[in-house]
């Protein structure tokens, strides 16, 4: 096996997991006592119950309810109307929080923030802004992240980041402390909501991450004593931003 | 498993080591309350609980009872998604397959997120003997690898140590001393472990739900460990239950709202994460390959087991653990297996396939269904540990002396001439052996009984000897009868003597 290539331990992998497949399906149907299901079966129970998916709060009261589940969870709300609000906003706290390293995604939405302009004694990356570089390694070193979210759920608390080549992961999870920025129109009442998009885009159309975050990372392992930031960041930000023009 | 409740061999045995353990006792009991009203209260302010765990239910039969189609499907949008699949039928062959991935990449070290299928594999006592470093990262499971034992709650798996016996595990880590403060511990842990996760060459995790129309798998957690083990290392290898799998995103809503408040109480988990694949070509975070194990390992002798198929509803919330009294007295370590409290008692002679063999543990239950009302997907648990009792007597494995008593039982009170002569006669018997009002003697007809309860002194005069006296009370005090009420009693009286009432047949 010491001479095998990569590619053909794969392929060979492949091929025994195959006919193990064909074994592991025929066996569940043989235990269920019926022939294959070769068809996708009618599934009268999909998602939530109907009157829950009837379900919707108006703005102003998602907004309330948003702010008391992330704050509830540990998390910081502020609401700020347009984009230089946000600007001021992360500058202020970098100042305050003495941030040396800021790292936000590579998007035209925070592009407009402007940052660094506002903040010239920090170092301000976008992820993925150059090919030779371990961004990893940078998201472990900063000291702030800056995403925009995709959606946020207002019954749960829950903010949405999608991954994609300019948006990473890490930028939501190794920095100490997490920026997001919700546009208020991403807002929706329910989980379902953004979770439907998912099953109507397809699996073709789904990075690789989709990430829902509901407050600062968190552990009551030492005697159920609530500690902050154990692997994730330990201060999250949401930014709920009335215009922000993206 | 190194401690000395691992080593006693029946639950009765590491119940008992448990019961002596003042600590361990009062601390599950504190844990196991704490989540139980936290999910209760989740539950109430979520409203309409019963409606939410009935379509949890109905989604995860719907899935089961399909389950060769979902997880063929499943199968291919991972692979269409750029994953490898992988299938073990047992527990040896999934640990061949995670050794194998190891060895090919040349891994040092093996970063783990929580999961439960790893602890049914031993992963890492196997990736250790080939020389692979597996790292725990759950703040819980590190501490419990570092104490070299095994969790004791599926939620929090270090429930049974201290502050100061953690205290002592990580300064011997960081080879000073730390003291027993929670904030200066989970901050060391954070940064040993950072450390950890940069330099690992393998990220492993477990598997809440797998989405079968899109070959997505999802993770739920509070530190956000898994979302580190899952972007980071170069290479991800998710071990996966058999029956994890749900059909759509839409699904992941009941299951997202019935999870996570049924093991916390928390209306979300911190993080919630949905994986599709290793990372796309121009990605700069996220495992160049991503495999994936399905694991059988007895899961698959429940399918067409009317009895125990439900068994793979279960979501591993640990809302039976928390409900259970008898789970809440004598702790996790007790059951002896992967699995622990009242899911543990059913699932581990389950998995097993020794029914009828394993241990004693589906006595370590009162039958009370509070583990059945608590389930979010009402699996009938209590109904399930009767049955495996029934299988095990079945199997000639009872226990001779309880079924002598109970013989010698349904033969007094088959008969009621039979049953007054016993009395009588045991009443001036049991002045041999009452002490304090109990029989606590083990001797004779009493034996089976008695070995685990306490047969309370047969009283003066029997409820029999006084009813003739206690009916005459009754129609003495006792008002006249509702005359509707009497009406009715009287046709009920009729249509039962002319055969025609609904019960009849008694």
């Amino acid at each position: 096996m010491t001479n095998e290539t990569d590619r053909g331990w794969l392929t060979r992998l492949e091929e025994q997991s195959r006919r193990k497949q064909e074994q592991f399906m025929d066996g569940i149907a043989a235990k269920l006592g019926r022939d294959r299901i070769r068809s996708a079966p009618e599934h009268p129970f999909r998602g939530a119950p109907d009157f829950w998916n009837e379900f919707n709060w108006p703005l102003e009261e998602k907004i309330t309810q948003f702010t008391a589940n992330f704050e509830a969870a540990g998390g910081h709300v502020v609401r700020l109307s347009h984009r230089e609000e946000v600007t001021r906003f992360i500058r202020d706290k970098a100042m305050e929080m003495s941030a040396a390293t800021i790292l936000r995604q590579q998007e035209d939405a925070l592009d407009r923030l402007g940052l660094e302009e506002s903040l010239p004694d920090a170092l301000v990356l976008s992820w993925n802004e150059a090919a030779d570089t371990d961004w990893r390694a940078v998201a472990a070193r900063a000291d702030f992240g800056v995403v925009m979210a995709d959606y946020a759920a207002a019954y749960t608390g829950s903010i949405t980041v999608k991954s994609a080549p300019h948006k990473g992961r890490s930028v939501s999870l190794l920095p100490t402390v997490l920026m997001a920025i919700i546009p208020i129109d991403r807002m929706v009442t329910r989980l379902g909501e953004i979770l439907v998009q998912f099953d109507q885009a397809g699996r073709e159309q789904l990075p690789a991450g989709i990430h829902f975050i509901s407050g600062p990372s968190r552990s009551a392992d030492i005697e159920n004593d609530l500690t902050i930031g154990v692997h994730g960041p330990g201060i999250v930000y949401a930014l709920l931003v009335d215009s922000y023009e993206t | 498993m190194s401690t000395a409740e691992t080593k006693a061999q029946t639950v009765k045995e590491r119940a008992g080591y448990a019961l002596n353990n003042e600590f361990l006792r009062n601390a599950v009991k504190f844990t196991t309350e704490r989540l139980r009203l936290g999910k209760k209260l989740a539950s109430e302010e979520h409203g309409n609980w019963d409606a939410w765990r009935e379509r949890g239910r109905q989604i995860r039969l719907h899935t089961i009872a399909h389950l060769d189609y979902y997880l063929n499907e499943f199968a291919e949008q991972a692979r269409a998604n750029g994953a490898h699949v992988h299938f073990a039928e047992t527990a040896e062959e999934a640990v061949a397959i995670s050794l194998q991935i190891a060895e090919h990449k040349s891994a040092k070290s093996v970063v783990k997120s929580k999961s439960m299928v790893s602890e049914e594999l031993h992963l890492n006592k196997a990736l250790d003997s080939i020389g692979v470093e597996a790292v725990e990262t759950d703040l819980g499971e590190y501490i419990i690898q570092l104490a070299d034992e095994t969790p004791s709650h599926i939620i929090i798996p270090a429930i049974h140590k201290n502050r100061y016996q953690i205290a002592e595990l990580l300064s011997a880590e960081a080879g000073e001393a730390l003291p027993p403060d929670t904030a200066i511990m989970a901050g060391f842990v954070r940064m040993k472990l950072r450390e950890k996760f940069l330099e690992a060459d393998i990220g492993m995790t477990g598997c809440n739900f797998a989405i079968a129309e899109t070959g997505s798998m999802v993770l739920f957690e509070n530190e956000g460990n898994a979302r580190m083990v899952t972007t980071v290392p170069k290479t991800q290898i998710t071990l996966m239950g058999m029956e994890r799998i749900i059909p759509s995103w839409s699904d992941l809503e009941v299951m997202a709202t019935l999870l996570p408040r049924s093991a916390t109480g928390q209306k979300l988990t911190v993080y919630m994460s949905g994986i599709s694949g290793p990372k796309r070509e121009l990605d700069a975070d996220g495992p160049d390959e991503m495999h994936i194990i399905i694991i059988d390992n007895g899961r698959s002798l429940q399918l067409g087991d009317p009895e125990f198929q439900e068994l793979l509803n279960c979501i591993r919330c640990g809302a039976c653990l928390n409900a259970c009294p008898v789970y809440r007295h004598i702790g996790g370590h007790a059951y002896g297996g992967t699995y622990s409290g009242p899911i543990g008692a059913v699932l581990t002679p389950a998995l097993n396939k020794n029914v009828a063999e394993w241990d004693d543990i589906a006595n370590a239950s009162s039958l009370c269904g509070a583990c059945y009302e608590a389930c979010p997907v009402k699996i009938p648990l209590h109904d399930m540990l009767v049955s495996l009792r029934r299988r095990k007597i079945e199997a000639g494995r009872g226990d001779k002396l309880e079924a002598m008593g109970m013989k010698g039982f349904s033969a007094v009170m088959g008969n009621a001439k039979r049953y007054r002569s016993v009395v009588s006669l045991g009443k001036w018997g049991q002045k041999l052996v009452v002490r304090g009002g109990e029989i606590r003697t083990r001797i004779g007809p009493l034996k089976g009984w008695n070995s685990y309860r306490v047969t309370p002194s047969l009283p003066k005069h029997s409820f029999r000897d006084r009813w003739p006296e206690m009916e005459q009370d009754i129609r003495r005090t006792s008002g006249t009868m509702d005359p509707v009420i009497a009406d009715r009693l009287r046709e009920r009286l009729r249509m039962q003597k002319s055969g025609k009432g609904e019960n009849a047949h008694d």
